[in-house]
């Protein structure tokens, strides 16, 4: 296949491979996606990391909640002079120096403040919201573009597989975040209709597109080995169009891999849109994402090494979990593994 | 033994004592004191530092370029000065001492005219460029064709607005400036004026007239800058990397002996690094030498360097201005309402906090330090008790600018994009929709100075070129209003700023305290009319190694004087 050689990736191609032996032997009365839920609920560990990243975004879904009822200030709420009790004491939220306050363990500032004396545990739950939401509309776009011009390719092969090919190439040829830096600094600047300024569009937009090539690659050579199975053959004696017979006959023979694309995607763009926010080309300020809390913090580490902690773990945490999910994921929609089953 | 030394200690003490004072008097009381000038708080003589070494200082940002027809910015000024002096320059004195004009080049300060429109200068014999070219009086001319032509960022204000024919020069509609006479056999220098202009002699200080060979390229060479005439020459340089000021070869004798120019006792080498952090604790650690005194050092590192270099760090003011600019011509601080509530709101204290507490809050354009500067109260409230956010939200309601998109300007660098950020959240919490857009540091200043974008509002701040208010007042003078490289940024067009201040920008720097009254009640009245949001004047820190002779000379306008710098 022509992504198995392809330098820089670290989406697995062995699906792709997988996926294609659509003629295994399955137990009597089980579909793939009966037997595939079989094996993920085995996967004890797979389905703990699921939970975490379940719980992660049900936490950052209800910042506003928390950040009404519980913390009482917003996550672009200033209170650079204000004072919060700790221990009984009032204590300055930033001090005349400049050293925001600690974690507090009360409702607010539970996680500390900032250097703009922000709610630190506001700004991560918002800041979840941002990152998570840049993730899943990065990987709508990846996935959306990665199959169209996958299937494209495949089907087609020829000059349209020639153009789309080089094109993949090109893109994949830039490291992905000197690319992300680039697109994001000039959308950022001179931008494209609604893609300008500080819209969560721009970094969504720029990490959807950096991926295409990640995703469109490997399609394209799954389509390669189904455009010569024989129901593909089947469609074109009984007359169908390119469209119908791509998007009805194999579009839904891709299902299991863009299952499986998702999350590895997902968990690569949070990771892509962190980088570009701590970098300045990403989220920009004052809106919150885990990218944009670690570059804030990083000028405050010697005495508030919170700022910088806090962040960092939520995204270590939120990347594992989606990754750790989408192997397990992977495995069990991986007929290879039915042996286990059978057992 | 014990006992010994615990009896003659005091008789030790009492001696050394004596001998003490007695050799700190005859430093001090003698006119053999120093070679150089010293003084300021923390200068003292240095005619006893030690020659040789090399000194490390370490900054967040390269100089825009060490060309001194081209570069503007303080990193840039900072080294020209001692490589390139003009037919005057300033004493190498701490505080306001330093800000005394002296001759340069010239053998004596220029003579100026009854009616203040002609200067006269003659250039010293037998002084030569760093690359061992002669110095000739003509080379005075081409220096200012030369910064007119690249162009030097102050060309337009400072020269083309000033010297006859200037202006048609830097247009390419002349090939020489008429208004500049040289005798290269009597070392004679004529300089006509369109009109009397009060700083002309500051203008003549600044490093972008000192003096380099003609024939030197016109155009700006920022990686291998023209020979000069100083103490000191730019070598080596790797772009935004470091570069090296090493002593200029028989600098302070013979016809190179200039008095108040003193050669230097070590060579500099700067390197540039954007982890202003690292770069402190390098200091402190005596990694390198010296923190660059425009970078703001982090309050987290301030307990640090309390208790590991508290006798090496220290606060110094320079006249300065940190401000926020309103667009005067566009919605929403077209309105002096909506200016006004911005002015009363904000909260000086929280954004001193935001840069480690190194503003000293105020409301004047002017800085306390420059003569003009007003005593009255502030008109909208003092700005060391914090901002009125209730009177703030009623004057954006009074405005009927209620819910205006306003979109402010930042650079990225620390603390000034901390403070535009706490100002979007202010502005959005009075009433305004405010969003933030952030620039990078090198490109902010041009993009800002572009006439086109009309920027709503930002960051802005403005070092002292020279002690004479209309140094500042420029930036809010009418005709200062250019399609490129503008420098006030809030397009400001009123007569009365223009009239006075060109009636008062006459008057010579030397007689400035004779209106110095006139100035405050300009300055009164710019308060007044909210034309800028004066949010504070900074200090800024000299931090220096173990290694470094505590007996430096930190000048007002340039900072680090290189030629002062010594090891122990």
């Amino acid at each position: 296949m022509a992504t198995s050689s392809a330098p820089g990736t670290d989406l697995s191609t062995e699906l792709s491979d997988a996926l294609l032996g659509e003629a295994v032997e399955l137990p009597p009365g089980l579909g793939p996606w009966q037997l595939a839920w079989r094996r993920l609920r085995r996967n004890k560990v797979a389905l703990f990391f699921g939970g975490l990243f379940l719980l992660i975004l049900l936490l950052c879904l209800l910042a506003p909640v928390y950040a009404k009822h519980i913390a009482h200030i917003g996550p672009a709420d200033e209170n650079i002079t204000g004072t919060v009790k700790v221990g009984g004491k009032a204590k300055d939220v930033v001090s005349t120096t400049g050293i925001p306050v600690g974690p507090t363990w009360h409702s607010r500032y539970f996680l500390g403040a900032d250097e703009n004396g922000r709610d630190v545990a506001v700004r991560l739950l918002y800041g979840g919201r941002t990152s998570l939401e840049i993730g899943f509309v990065a990987t709508a776009i990846t996935i959306f573009f990665g199959l169209l011009v996958g299937v494209l390719a495949g089907y087609f092969r020829g000059v349209t597989d020639g153009i789309i090919t080089r094109v993949l190439d090109v893109i994949w040829a830039f490291p992905a975040v000197l690319l992300g830096v680039a697109l994001g600094v000039s959308l950022a600047l001179g931008g494209i209709g609604p893609l300008h300024g500080n819209t969560l569009m721009v970094p969504a937009v720029v990490v959807g597109l950096v991926y295409i090539p990640y995703v469109g690659k490997p399609v394209r050579g799954q389509v390669l080995g189904l455009r010569e199975r024989e129901f593909i053959d089947a469609a074109r004696q009984q007359g169908l169009s390119h469209a119908r017979i791509m998007f009805s006959e194999i579009l839904p023979n891709l299902g299991s891999t863009i299952v499986v694309f998702v999350p590895l995607i997902l968990a690569n763009a949070i990771l892509l849109e962190a980088g570009l926010s701590y970098l300045g080309a990403g989220v920009q300020p004052p809106n919150p994402s885990w990218g944009t809390m670690i570059a804030d913090g990083i000028r405050t580490i010697p005495a508030a090494f919170h700022n910088v902690l806090v962040p960092g773990i939520m995204l270590v945490l939120a990347v594992m979990s989606i990754n750790v999910f989408g192997d397990g994921l992977r495995d069990a929609l991986d007929p290879r593994s039915k042996v286990r089953i059978a057992r | 033994m014990t006992r010994l030394a615990r009896r003659a200690l005091p008789v030790v003490v009492a001696v050394l004592a004596v001998v003490s004072a007695t050799v700190l008097a005859a430093c001090g009381g003698g006119g053999s004191s120093s070679s150089s000038t010293s003084g300021g708080s923390t200068s003292a003589s240095t005619s006893q530092a030690k020659n040789g070494g090399t000194v490390n200082l370490i900054g967040g940002v390269a100089p825009d370029s060490l060309d001194p027809g081209f570069g503007y910015t303080t990193q840039a000024a900072e080294p020209d000065w001692l490589s390139y002096t003009g037919l005057v320059t300033y004493a190498h004195q701490s505080g306001t001492p330093g800000t005394q004009l002296i001759p340069g080049l010239a053998t004596a300060l220029p003579q100026v005219s009854a009616d203040g429109k002609t200067y006269t200068a003659t250039l010293r014999k037998g002084l030569k460029f760093s690359n061992g070219t002669p110095v000739k009086a003509s080379d005075f001319a081409y220096t200012v064709e030369r910064a007119l032509r690249i162009p030097w960022g102050g060309s337009g204000q400072f020269i083309a607005g000033n010297i006859v024919g200037a202006k048609a020069y830097a247009a390419k509609k002349a090939t020489k400036i008429s208004g500049i006479t040289t005798d290269d056999a009597t070392g004679k220098i004529t300089i006509h004026l369109t009109a009397p202009y009060g700083a002309f002699l500051n203008v003549l200080a600044f490093p972008s007239l000192g003096l380099v060979p003609s024939g030197t390229p016109m155009k700006n060479l920022p990686n291998n800058p023209p020979p000069g005439v100083g103490p000191y020459e730019i070598k080596n340089i790797v772009p935004n990397q470091s570069y090296e000021a090493v002593r200029t070869p028989g600098w302070g004798t013979g016809a190179m002996n200039i008095p108040g120019i003193p050669a230097g006792h070590v060579d500099v080498k700067v390197k540039i690094s954007s982890n202003v952090d690292a770069n402190a604790l390098s200091v402190v650690n005596n990694t390198n030498d010296v923190y660059d005194w425009a970078d703001t050092i982090p309050g987290s590192l301030l307990p640090q360097i309390n208790s590991q270099a508290k006798n090496r760090y220290q606060k110094k003011v320079m006249n300065s201005t940190y401000y926020i600019f309103f667009n005067t011509q566009e919605k929403p601080f077209n309105n002096q309402l909506a200016r006004e509530a911005v002015v009363t709101g904000l909260n000086q204290n929280a954004m001193s906090r935001l840069s480690s507490g190194s503003l000293i809050p105020g409301c004047y354009f002017l800085p306390p330090g420059m003569v003009g500067h007003p005593t009255t109260p502030c008109p909208y409230g003092d700005p060391a008790k914090g901002g009125d956010i209730a009177k703030a939200k009623q004057l954006v309601q009074q405005s009927g600018m209620k819910g205006q998109p306003v979109t402010v300007w930042s650079q990225q660098r620390a603390p000034r994009q901390q403070w535009m950020t706490y100002y979007t959240s202010f502005l959005n919490q009075i009433g305004f929709k405010a969003k933030q857009k952030l620039i990078a540091d090198a490109s902010y200043f041009p993009t800002i100075g572009n006439l086109k974008l009309h920027p709503q509002t930002g960051f802005a701040d403005w070092n002292q070129d020279f002690p004479n208010p209309i140094d500042f007042y420029l930036l809010v003078q009418s005709s200062s209003i250019l399609p490129t490289n503008n420098e006030n940024f809030g397009e400001v067009k009123d007569s009365q700023i223009d009239s006075q201040s060109k009636k008062l920008g006459e008057v010579p720097t030397s007689k400035l305290n004779t209106i110095a009254n006139q100035w405050q009640s300009l300055d009164e009245y710019v308060a007044k009319k909210a034309y800028v949001g004066v949010f504070g004047y900074q200090t800024f820190p000299a931090l220096i190694s173990t290694r470094m002779s505590p007996n430096y000379v930190f000048h007002p306008l340039y900072g680090w004087d290189f030629s002062s710098f010594s090891l122990k």
